[in-house]
């Protein structure tokens, strides 16, 4: 048990290696001047004693191999160094959205997942019935939507033409709210950018409970426990949904990993100050430092979640551990 | 996300060839409705979709049926014109994921060992990677092109087919007809080529259309974030200067956002609609004894 957690550990080190390196290589690999991915735009008026005193300060006069030293030294003492766009720290800027990224995509994963697991649940139940079939489709549907446009779809609807939910941002600009209207301010911003992530993300959950919800009522132990009279909605919930919760559970913790990367495009769509929104902010402003720090932390979550997975998963499946 | 794979139950005994099913009729409406517009595009629409050919914001009328943008380009002519870059980098990007995903699988599942080792563990670091933030990134740093959007949506992409074919050549690997081969003194590449990449083109298939969907929404992301080619105008990017005119804030929204995002949900949903049923005759782990 211990050297498959080592090995996975290392394989997963190498991952973030891997997305270190290719954040080192891409903009040396480009052709031009690496500089250019630095100072942006300004680089063309700078003087030629500017640039190279640039070069010094960021080491780029050194040879790759120690620059590449540098860099990781850098990253794992939490320096990603400075934002052209925002005129910040990196790091600080970080600080600033990440907690409103993880608000808006927890409360749609946990939104789906509740959501997923009881009609999935109740589809397995259901199979091969009419009613099966047709909300197979309806959540291949779902799955075909791209995120951007379902937002742009809620806003049109229910923020300009109902008007009963704002159109953008985290909160109501130049209005002060205090103790629980700041509260009741923040979740009515909240509601439509989590219905958006909740409606393109909830398929995976719904196939996942389905798909092992009818495993596990193909089971023997299911069979028996129907052949001793059991009733047939406790056989549902005490002895098959628990069991059949086992893949949702992975796929939740799996979910976890992806907070940063789902957020890009709704949170552009609804001007939500998150990471995923930097992150277009970034694209926009050409801000290459703080598109490849936006990277490093959704390559790390994504990391960060499997490995959880590898150690909670035997937790919860002594059948596992037995033979780990 | 990989999703499970989804077992309908089967009629209790399947003919040799079976009829198609409503699923697979639609789909394969969906998509050919589609691919019509894209392939007869100069006749479908009525104008240069690249000409200012009316007034700004004119709404829906005889004219313009889906009426004008911010700079008087007829939108029905864009959506036709669209659906051409939509399929072209889908089935591009596609191409490339399945046949890296094929040739890989081939050889990690024929020879096994170290090159096997080797090849699915780059195939675990790829799927552990994030995959729209790396692709931004790629995109950012290569620049807007069409042939970046492909190259990059298809080399992140062909690390699922690759794991699903290896597993299917394994097992065909097993199978009497090679060990025959084999003692008739056939080579590892007439093995590979004559015997064991015929058994894999059903799956092929089901793993290229499956891409495909993939790619033409990856693609309308990349797109909308203002990632696409610039030149050549997609669905996504029709909605990237939707939004960018915040078109959803006046009534251009009903003619100007939901055309294009119903032509990606139409062939996304075709696309699935069409794996989905070539799927439970190629997949042998769907099929039951």
């Amino acid at each position: 048990m211990v050297r498959v957690i080592t090995a996975k550990t290392g394989q997963y080190a190498l991952v973030l290696l891997i997305a270190l390196a290719l954040n080192f290589l891409l903009p040396r690999a480009m052709g031009g001047d690496p500089l250019q991915f630095i100072v942006g735009e300004d680089i063309g008026r700078l003087t030629p004693e500017e640039r190279d005193t640039i070069r010094r300060e960021y080491g780029l006069d050194l040879p790759l191999y120690t620059q590449f030293g540098n860099y990781l030294g850098d990253v794992l003492q939490g320096d990603l160094g400075w934002s052209i766009s925002k005129k910040a720290p990196i790091g600080d800027v970080l600080k600033q959205r990440i907690p409103i990224t993880l608000l808006l995509t927890g409360s749609a994963l946990v939104l789906s997942t509740i959501i997923g697991v009881a009609l999935g649940a109740f589809a397995a139940w259901r199979r091969g019935r009419r009613s099966d079939v047709a909300t197979l489709t309806v959540f291949m549907f779902l799955e075909s939507m791209p995120a951007f446009w379902v937002g742009m779809l809620l806003i049109a609807i229910f923020s300009v033409n109902l008007r009963i939910l704002p159109i953008f941002g985290f909160e109501t600009p130049y209005i002060r709210y205090e103790g629980l209207s700041k509260v009741g301010d923040i979740a009515k911003h909240l509601i439509l950018p989590v219905t958006t992530l909740t409606i393109v993300s909830i398929s995976a959950m719904f196939l996942t409970a389905r798909y092992s919800m009818l495993t596990v009522l193909g089971e023997d132990y299911i069979t028996v426990a129907r052949s001793k009279g059991i009733h047939e909605r406790w056989i549902l919930f005490r002895h098959a949904l628990r069991n059949a919760l086992l893949p949702v559970a992975t796929l939740f913790m799996l979910r976890v990993g992806f907070v940063f990367s789902g957020a890009v495009v709704v949170e552009t769509v609804f001007s939500y100050p998150g990471l995923g929104r930097l992150i277009f902010e970034a694209v926009v402003a050409r801000d290459y430092p703080l598109l490849q720090a936006g990277f490093i932390i959704a390559t790390f979550t994504v990391v960060a979640a499997n490995l959880l997975v590898e150690f909670v998963y035997p937790m919860l499946d002594p059948r596992v551990r037995a033979h780990g | 996300m990989a999703s499970p794979p989804i077992t309908l139950p089967l009629p209790a005994r399947t003919t040799r060839v079976p009829r198609p099913s409503k699923l697979t009729i639609t789909g394969v409406l969906l998509v050919g409705s589609i691919a019509f517009a894209a392939v007869f595009a100069p006749f479908v629409a009525p104008y240069d979709p690249t000409q200012g050919v009316g007034l700004p914001f004119e709404r829906p009328s005889a004219k313009h049926i889906l009426g004008t943008n911010d700079i008087g380009q007829d939108i029905f002519s864009e959506m036709v014109w669209g659906a051409r870059v939509s399929l072209t980098v889908g089935l591009l990007a596609a191409l490339v994921a399945t046949v890296i995903g094929t040739l890989v699988g081939l050889i990690s599942g024929y020879f096994r060992g170290v090159a096997d080792a080797f090849l699915m563990r780059t195939v675990d670091v790829i799927l552990a990677l994030p995959f729209l933030p790396l692709m931004i990134l790629l995109a950012a740093f290569l620049g807007p092109s069409i042939l970046t959007i492909v190259i990059v949506v298809g080399l992140v992409s062909w690390a699922r087919p690759s794991r699903v074919i290896r597993s299917l050549v394994m097992s065909l690997g097993a199978r009497d007809y090679i060990t025959a081969a084999r003692g008739l003194g056939a080579g590892d590449v007439r093995i590979i080529v004559r015997h064991l990449l015929p058994g894999t083109i059903a799956l092929m298939v089901v793993e290229f259309v499956q891409a495909a969907a993939g790619a033409i929404l990856i693609e309308s992301s990349l797109s909308f974030l203002g990632l696409g080619d610039p030149i050549q105008k997609s669905w996504g990017s029709i909605l990237y200067y939707a939004q960018a005119r915040s078109a959803f804030l006046s009534g251009a929204w009903t003619y100007w956002v939901i055309p294009p995002g119903v032509a990606i949900t139409m062939t996304v949903l075709g696309l699935a609609f069409i794996a989905f049923s070539l799927e439970r005759f190629a997949n042998p782990r769907l099929v039951k004894r």
